[in-house]
């Protein structure tokens, strides 16, 4: 009975709706509204809206305008799965989101078996194996971090010992892995891989072992509570190597926490949405902070809107509205899109194709200077 | 050698900070028979009391007298704390089965804890950088300033304590307590006074010890004091608890033990092994190192 009056009260709403329908593209958005990552998720919301009220008042895609429809997934794979069922049934064509790869992950097969497209900023670097055609990823995978670092490590600086270290969490030392991995792939030369305890805070020992071999170059991939303690000891050991954070040390309290140690130490990630140089760029992030009084929340977010602009640019490209055929152009397109967050480009896989990994030189005061990208 | 040298610089830099804490638990074990669970946590409370004072009260100023201030401070302040603690949670207990005292320490770690964590937060916070990351290297062992502070001043510390304990008339009274309290009591001994002594004492040694994590780490949590206390706790009981020197001997060997095994062996193990190394102690010698004068007695 309640599902007869639900429906009754759905078909309802779509009769208001009416008039649009025939002439609407449907965007869905799959994001956390509500949670722990509710912030992210209101900004991929609102990226999207922002950038569909641009596109709408420019004459819409193709004649079409667009109707955005969200679906909170509240950062959890269960309410990912109902959301994405949802967001198929209200007809959409394309789906932003979701915020974490479980919510992307939950979702995808729905979205593949009903040919709808999904971009998503998510990193686990599964999302990408399943070969759906449907999925496209707007950030870079965690082995593309590991690619980038030691592409920095061994090309970049040439350093010939490099000690990996990383605790036991499943992201760090999955991080520390592939970075020895992608390390000795380049011919470099790692001496040491070494874990730590996370919060033991006594790194002195590991450290004086560490020494003994004579490394010029550290890199941490766990998190930056142990990351500032690890540079300020090494520091203080006398350990003439340089120190490079992977990106969970990219947090203010890492400079704090090594004091005066802080500086010269390198931190790798992707740039924060201020620090990005694109004219696209700055224009979106002026628009989006006229919109809603503060800038996105973070890089995520507008990686999300990337790959919404990418797909109406494919769509355009394509003159059509078959998602098949807009997919088999973004597999193949010939000339990146300039993007908000660099240049938009897939694989075969949806991977986007190349990195926005900087590297990061902490200086005296604390702040960041750029040093190093693809 | 090199290294050698080096773990036994980091083992004797920790084990002066667990010495310093595991007096506050042998002393009060000494002459109340009564593990003082809340003692770690007094430390962990120390090192936040310290922040505070520092931006409060010293204005973020960095030279060597605000420093000594902050020092003075904190353990004045924490000495007060544990008098106020013995008052509350211990002297009304103290007929009471051991037992009931033993479960109102707990109680009293968990309210310093949660006490600590409603005033400064559940997050990591930043202790100020107070030493100049300074640091000499002698052929091959580096020894940096802050390590040298921390030998110097936990060193003159404990011969300070152990001069008071052992040559003058407060210390001989402290000695008369732990051996029998009503005996001293009936040679006009003050046994109240006593004991508020000992956590005036312990409570600032903690203090010290407490700012030694923060200026050493410059990390503190709010939850930290619980393995720090643990392993005091644990020098305490190797050096023989109840025993001053033997706490001082434990707090060393432990640091010194908890270096070389995460040095050669594994630094995730080096809990484990010390737990290894307690019981092993407990086997072979229930009293600890230096404990046999408290066998005695018992």
């Amino acid at each position: 009975m309640k599902m007869g009056k639900m429906l009754s009260a759905l078909v309802a709403i779509s009769l208001l709706a009416v008039p649009a329908i025939a002439d609407t593209l449907k965007v869905g958005v799959q994001a956390p509204i509500t949670g722990s990552y509710a912030n992210e998720g209101q900004g991929i919301e609102n990226s999207v809206l922002l950038l569909a009220e641009q596109i709408n008042a420019k004459g819409g895609v193709m004649g079409k305008q667009i109707e955005v429809i969200t679906c909170d997934d509240q950062g959890t794979a269960m309410a990912a799965a109902i959301c994405a069922k949802n967001l198929v049934n209200k007809g959409v064509s394309m789906v932003i989101g979701s915020y974490t790869s479980t919510c992307a992950q939950a979702a995808q097969k729905t979205y593949f078996k009903a040919g709808v497209l999904q971009t998503s900023d998510g990193t686990a670097d599964d999302l990408t194996e399943h070969g759906y055609w449907t999925f496209f990823r707007n950030s870079f995978p965690n082995s593309a971090e590991a690619d980038f670092a030691a592409d920095y490590m061994v090309n970049v600086k040439k350093y010939q010992r490099i000690v990996v270290i990383s605790d036991f969490s499943s992201y760090a030392d999955g991080l520390g892995n592939a970075v020895e991995a992608a390390v000795k792939k380049l011919g470099g030369n790692v001496v040491s891989r070494d874990k730590i305890k996370a919060d033991s805070q006594n790194f002195t020992p590991i450290l004086t072992n560490i020494k003994s071999k004579k490394p010029d170059a550290i890199f941490f991939a766990g998190y930056y509570t142990d990351g500032g303690q690890l540079r300020a000891q090494q520091v203080a050991l006398a350990i003439k190597a340089d120190f490079i954070g992977g990106d969970a040390n990219d947090n203010p309290d890492f400079a704090k926490l090594a004091g005066s140690a802080a500086k010269g130490a390198f931190i790798i990630n992707v740039p924060t949405p201020e620090m990005l140089p694109y004219d696209v760029a700055k224009t979106f992030l002026a628009d989006y902070k006229a919109k809603f009084g503060a800038l996105p929340p973070s890089i995520w977010t507008i990686m999300n809107a990337d790959g919404m602009r990418v797909i109406i640019h494919a769509m355009e490209q394509t003159k059509s509205f078959d998602t098949r055929k807009v997919a088999d152009y973004l597999m193949n397109m010939k000339e990146p899109l300039p993007g908000i967050t660099g240049p938009l480009q897939f694989a075969k896989d949806g991977n986007r194709i190349g990195s926005s990994y900087m590297t990061f030189e902490i200086q005296a005061d604390g702040s960041y200077k750029v040093v190093h990208k693809q | 050698m090199d290294i050698f040298l080096q773990q036994l610089v980091n083992g004797l830099t920790i084990g002066s900070m667990f010495a310093l804490v595991a007096l506050g638990y042998t002393m009060v074990y000494g002459v109340m028979r009564l593990i003082n669970f809340a003692h770690g946590d007094m430390v962990a409370a120390s090192a936040f009391v310290g922040l505070t004072i520092y931006t409060q009260v010293m204005g973020q100023a960095t030279s060597l007298i605000a420093v000594i201030a902050i020092f003075l401070l904190a353990a004045v302040s924490m000495a007060v704390v544990g008098v106020i603690l013995e008052r509350v949670a211990y002297r009304p207990l103290r007929e009471a089965p051991r037992l009931s005292a033993v479960v109102s320490a707990l109680g009293a770690s968990l309210v310093i804890q949660n006490g600590i964590m409603l005033i400064w937060g559940p997050q990591m916070r930043i202790f100020p950088e107070l030493v100049p990351q300074v640091y000499w290297d002698l052929g091959g062992v580096v020894i940096s300033l802050i390590q040298v502070i921390i030998l110097a001043l936990s060193l003159v510390l404990m011969i300070a304590l152990y001069l008071f304990v052992e040559k003058t008339r407060m210390g001989a009274a402290i000695r008369a307590s732990s051996i029998d309290q009503d005996a001293a009591r009936l040679m006009g001994i003050n046994v109240n006074s006593v004991i508020a002594l000992i956590f005036i004492i312990g409570s600032s040694l903690g203090a010290v010890g407490g700012l030694f994590i923060g200026l050493y780490y410059r990390g503190i949590t709010f939850n930290m004091g619980w393995q720090y206390g643990l392993y005091a706790f644990i020098a305490a009981i190797i050096g023989g608890i109840g025993n001053i020197p033997g706490a001082m001997l434990g707090g060393m060997l432990l640091g010194l033990f908890n270096a070389f095994i995460a040095g050669y062996v594994s630094s995730t193990w080096a809990d484990a092994f010390t737990f290894i190394l307690l019981i092993v102690i407990l086997i072979v010698r229930p009293t600890g190192i230096l404990g046999e004068r408290v066998a005695e007695k018992v």
